[in-house]
């Protein structure tokens, strides 16, 4: 056959099959015609060489033979066949399915329980692993960033930056000057953008909010590739130093959020950090800005903007300043270069910049450059998930496993009961592929239907997980998109679920001999083998339920640990938020006025006991820290040590429960002008005065080192920045006695909700100044909570699947056991008839189940030893090895076998043996 | 095994006096029948009931086309007719076929002299 009619048929075929399938009943009406035709054409011609009419009609249908066959000849030729029997097989599967409900009710909700899971956990990972950022052709960008040496140049940083693999540090921040320079000798790149993240106070139609602010270079939506999908977009003619008039972009999310997506938002100005910027446009839906996948900035301004809305430093503002490094700088390669290329002269482009915007002092190197991915931003989610969403994708993975162990062993003992079925279809003539055809089609469709369900409870677990990662005051969650890729793994992972456990009984099936299994009486078909076939599969479950019960209990056993933490301090009816006064309107010494003025308005209010700010809220992962150079030391800076500080009010300690075990607390004779004062915790205590009465000692800060503060007590060790680490030193000092404050989180101790409470908090702020928001109002114990929402998130999945594996082993021990003492009916019969007592059956009953849940959980808890240790660093207060969280693990286990055996051992004990032998 | 392989050997053949006997005319399914027939000199018998499968097979693989019709007793009947693929594959498979006999008939025409 040649080439062409080749590829003539690879186009006529499809068509000839699809109209044929579209037009079915046309067809079958067409082709009865067509025989029809033929036949009286030939009875015709019969008539006319002299036979009869009644001869020559039965002469012509000898002639012409069977039309049924003939129609089946002539679909098969459209290639119709494989559809019709798919469809035959899909009416016996549903007729089967619907003769069982119990057996499909249970297959299918397990199934659609595990494919949930791993659709849910899939999404989830997809959203913060492989997803790209939300702007067109994202895997084209490239992010640059530097790696330094021990002695890099790089001082100043403002933004991310991480120990470098190599010893050092890298980051992807550069100083404005560096990005001017690299851009004004970009030879490789298309463009350079640059831009900074920062969270503002911005007051949007009079509501006072905070807000993530993008301040970006003029070429940055251009970069990206991104319109506005109303107004305009940021242009380089916005970005430089005395534009006409301040233009901010808004997002989607605001403009939904604020608008209500009306087109009047266009022109309105809004009020960012005090300057009014005026909106002329809002980016599309969907688009993410260049950092975050997950989230979108809610205003992009120019960065022209940074010295005016977001000062820094002495100076305030960071474009001329060549030390500190703050911006994130990305582009696309122009086409025709190889990343190689580009970064190689990126990297000289670097050392030039760098050596020709700053003072590279002897000794300091000058970092390299590298030009990474940065198809999904600075890609924080992912180095952060990484490792906990693999294990999650595992964990869901085990338990798909077991859920497709289970149905196998299910349908392994329904397939004994059908043994007789299929020997009579071989008889009848089916053919083996067609037999194991028949089978296959059945677990596909229970798998689909398992898959339906799994989509839908993935749906749901989509937006429930989130929620179990995210801060209950969040505004942003955690955006998960269910897309075309999730529905297409779990499709492929339903049709896999769906062969690994039709499989295996199929194949069974389809092996059997015709004559033995149609002679053989049930009972005496080859128990034994198959038996062993359904227990190993039962011994596997329970080896995975085991693995999966540990891990749940070590995540359990690790946030009751963190849980049973004392922190330190009195959790219970303290509510938290933030106020951070914008430095350009409150400068040193205003801001500080401002918090007394604040303080004294939430403490006057009604229902409120105490009221005390600090710079450094607790276990919400803030840290602060200053040099410690008590009186006597040199404070040679290699030597002065930073110890951890807060800045707090004056009613600090009694507010938040901290006992004072030396001196005195902080009281309202500590003012500005006063003798500076301090109180430091029992550990800096030891650490820095061991063996001496710490107060009445005096040291200096970097931060005031011309002042001598002097210790006046010592209080109780408190929980720092989080729960793992152990309460570090740490000192406090009085905010009314330091220069300046900046933004501070108020503790407010009350009876009252926070929802009750927050309006009258909220006005306390407005009085003081209209455009200050609150931020982030909740109790301290949600803050702790926040701070294991991890840990919560992992023992709430975990738990959620232990629980699963057990109730999956459980129908497992139970279905092998009951089809084992159904199947020894008779056995067991003669055992009671030659006198054995109903307890001795009882016991071998168990007995059995019990060997083979021992052997499942010895391989079960051998494979946890193995896996646990690759979670050490995510547990807490236990070894991955925790005897007490294996031996409960074996015990739940053991319990749960002997619980699913007990229906079926009983049911052996009260067999009758007359009754089974006459059965026989 | 050798049942299998006469009976493909039948169904080409049959394929191959399908596409002649359409390629001298448009016909129906009978049509068909009486034009092989006929051409043949009544002396091939065709199983009548396996020429519809064979039909349907050309027509869905694209070598003739259908046409609805009124018969010549003024019945609608379906008219087959030869497409361009199957013009071209009625003259490969005549020359394939034509070489085939010649080399058959070359070999059964030898005498124990001729080697």
């Amino acid at each position: 056959m040649s080439l062409w009619s080749f590829v003539g048929r690879l186009i006529a075929e499809p068509h000839s099959w699809l109209r044929a399938i579209t037009r079915r009943n046309r067809l079958e009406a067409e082709m009865e015609i067509e025989l029809a035709n033929h036949l009286e054409s030939l009875t015709v011609d019969l008539i006319r060489a002299g036979y009869s009419p009644a001869e020559a009609a039965r002469r012509a249908r000898i002639a012409l033979g069977p039309t049924l066959v003939h129609k089946e000849g002539m679909r098969a030729s459209l290639g119709l066949r494989w559809w019709d029997e798919l469809g035959a097989d899909l009416r016996y599967g549903i007729r089967m399915l619907r003769k069982s409900p119990g057996f499909t009710a249970i297959a299918a909700t397990s199934l659609a329980l595990a494919i949930g899971a791993n659709t849910a956990i899939f999404s989830l990972a997809k959203s913060l692993l492989y997803d790209g950022l939300g702007v067109p052709h994202a895997e084209g960008l490239r992010l640059l960033r530097w790696i330094g040496d021990d002695h890099n140049a790089v001082h100043g940083m403002w933004g991310e930056f991480d120990p470098a693999p190599s010893g050092g540090l890298t980051g992807p921040i550069f100083s404005y000057p560096v990005y001017q320079q690299l851009r004004a000798h970009n030879e490789v790149m298309q463009d350079l953008l640059a831009f900074n993240e920062d969270s503002m106070n911005a007051t949007v139609r009079g509501n006072a909010q905070r807000a993530v602010v993008a301040m970006v270079s003029g070429n940055y939506f251009a970069v990206l590739g991104t319109q506005s999908q109303l107004g305009r977009s940021i242009q380089p003619s916005d970005d430089h130093v005395g534009a006409v008039s301040a233009v901010a972009v808004i997002s989607d999310g605001l403009w939904e959020r604020e608008f209500g997506r009306s087109a009047s938002a266009l022109g309105q100005t809004i009020n960012v950090n005090q300057s009014l910027f005026t909106i002329v446009g809002v980016a599309p839906r969907g688009f993410t800005g260049a950092k975050n996948v997950q989230s979108s900035p809610d205003v992009f301004v120019p960065l022209s903007m940074q010295p005016l809305i977001d000062p820094k430093g002495d100076k305030g503002g960071l474009l001329d300043d060549p030390d500190l490094w703050w911006l994130d700088v990305m582009g696309r390669v122009k086409p025709g270069i190889s990343d190689a290329q580009a970064q190689a002269a990126l990297n000289v482009a670097l050392a030039a910049a760098v050596r020709g915007t700053m003072a590279v002092k002897a000794g300091d190197t000058i970092p390299s450059l590298e030009l990474s991915d940065g198809s999904r931003g600075l890609n924080f989610a992912s180095r952060v998930f990484k490792k906990r969403v693999y294990v999650l994708m595992t964990l869901t993975g085990f338990v798909l496993l077991l859920a497709c162990a289970n149905i196998a062993n299910l349908l392994l003992a329904r397939g004994a009961q059908r043994q007789r079925e299929m020997s009579v279809r071989l008889a009848l003539g089916a053919g083996r592929g067609r037999v194991l055809r028949q089978l296959l089609t059945e677990s596909l469709l229970l798998a689909g239907i398992g898959g339906a369900g799994g989509l839908f409870l993935g749906y749901l677990g989509r937006n429930a997980i989130p929620k179990l990662m995210a801060n209950v005051w969040d505004r942003d969650q955690l955006n998960v998109p269910m897309d075309w890729g999730v529905f297409a793994f779990a499709t492929a992972v339903t049709l896999l679920t769906g062969l690994v456990f039709g499989l295996a009984p199929a194949c069974l099936a389809a092996r059997a001999e015709v004559s033995s299994s149609l002679k053989e009486r049930a009972q005496t078909t080859t128990r034994r083998r198959k038996g062993l076939g359904g227990k190993a599969l039962v011994g596997f479950q329970i080896a995975l339920s085991t693995l999966l019960v540990v891990g749940a209990g070590l995540f359990l056993r690790t946030l009751f640990a963190l849980n049973s933490i004392n922190v330190g301090f009195r959790t219970d009816h303290l509510i938290l938020f933030e106020v951070d006064p914008p430095a350009q309107r409150y400068g040193p010494g205003k801001d500080v006025q401002l918090h007394q003025r604040l303080e004294q308005g939430f403490a006057a209010l009604p229902g409120v006991v105490g009221v005390a700010p600090s710079g450094t809220a607790y276990i919400a992962d803030n840290m602060s820290n200053d040099d410690f150079v008590p009186e006597g030391e040199t404070a040679n800076s290699a030597d002065a040590e930073p110890e951890d500080v807060n800045i707090v009010g004056n009613a600090f300690f009694q507010n938040m429960g901290i006992p004072i075990i030396g001196g005195r607390s902080f009281c309202p004779q500590d003012t500005v002008s006063s003798q500076k004062v301090a109180i430091i915790n029992q550990s800096l205590a030891k650490k820095r005065f061991p063996k001496m009465n710490a107060v009445g000692k005096r040291f200096r800060t970097a931060g005031n080192a011309d002042a001598w503060v002097l210790i006046v007590g010592v209080c109780a060790d408190t929980h720092y920045a989080n729960l793992r680490d152990t309460p570090p030193p740490q000192f406090f000092m009085p905010y009314v006695q330091q220069q300046e404050v900046g933004g501070m989180t108020y503790a407010i101790r009350t009876d009252l909700p926070p929802a009750e409470l927050a309006p009258a908090l909220r006005r306390v702020v407005q009085q003081a100044d209209r455009d200050l928001p609150i931020i982030d109002v909740r109790t301290q114990r949600e803050q702790i909570d926040a701070n294991m929402q991890m840990e919560r998130a992992f023992a709430a999945l975990t738990s959620g699947f232990g629980a699963l594996a057990l109730a999956l082993a459980c129908v497992g021990i139970y279905g092998i056991m009951a089809y084992s003492v159904a199947s020894r009916t008779n056995e067991i019969g003669i055992r009671l008839a030659l006198g054995a007592q109903a307890g001795q059956v009882r016991g071998m009953i168990l007995r059995e189940s019990t060997w083979l849940a021992a052997a499942g959980i010895v391989v079960g808890v051998g494979a946890s030893l193995m896996l646990t240790r690759l979670v050490k660093s995510m547990l807490y207060g236990i070894e991955p090895w925790d005897p007490a969280t294996l031996a409960g693990g074996v015990l739940v286990l053991l319990v749960v076998a002997l619980a699913a055996s007990w229906i079926p051992a009983r049911r052996a004990a009260g067999v009758q043996p007359m009754e089974a032998l006459r059965h026989e | 095994m050798g049942n299998d392989k006469q009976k493909d050997l039948l169904q080409g053949t049959l394929d191959l006096l399908i596409l002649k006997a359409v390629s001298l005319g448009p016909l129906h399914g009978y049509g068909v029948l009486l034009r092989i027939q006929q051409i043949s000199g009544e002396e091939l018998v065709i199983q009548q009931g396996s020429l519809y499968p064979a039909l349907y097979r050309l027509e869905h693989q694209g070598a003739i086309t259908s046409e609805w019709g009124e018969s010549e007793n003024n019945r609608r009947a379906k008219f087959y007719s030869l497409t361009a693929a199957g013009r071209d594959r009625l003259e490969a498979e005549t020359d394939k076929w034509n070489r085939m006999a010649g080399i058959i008939g070359a070999i059964l025409r030898t005498t124990e002299e001729g080697i």
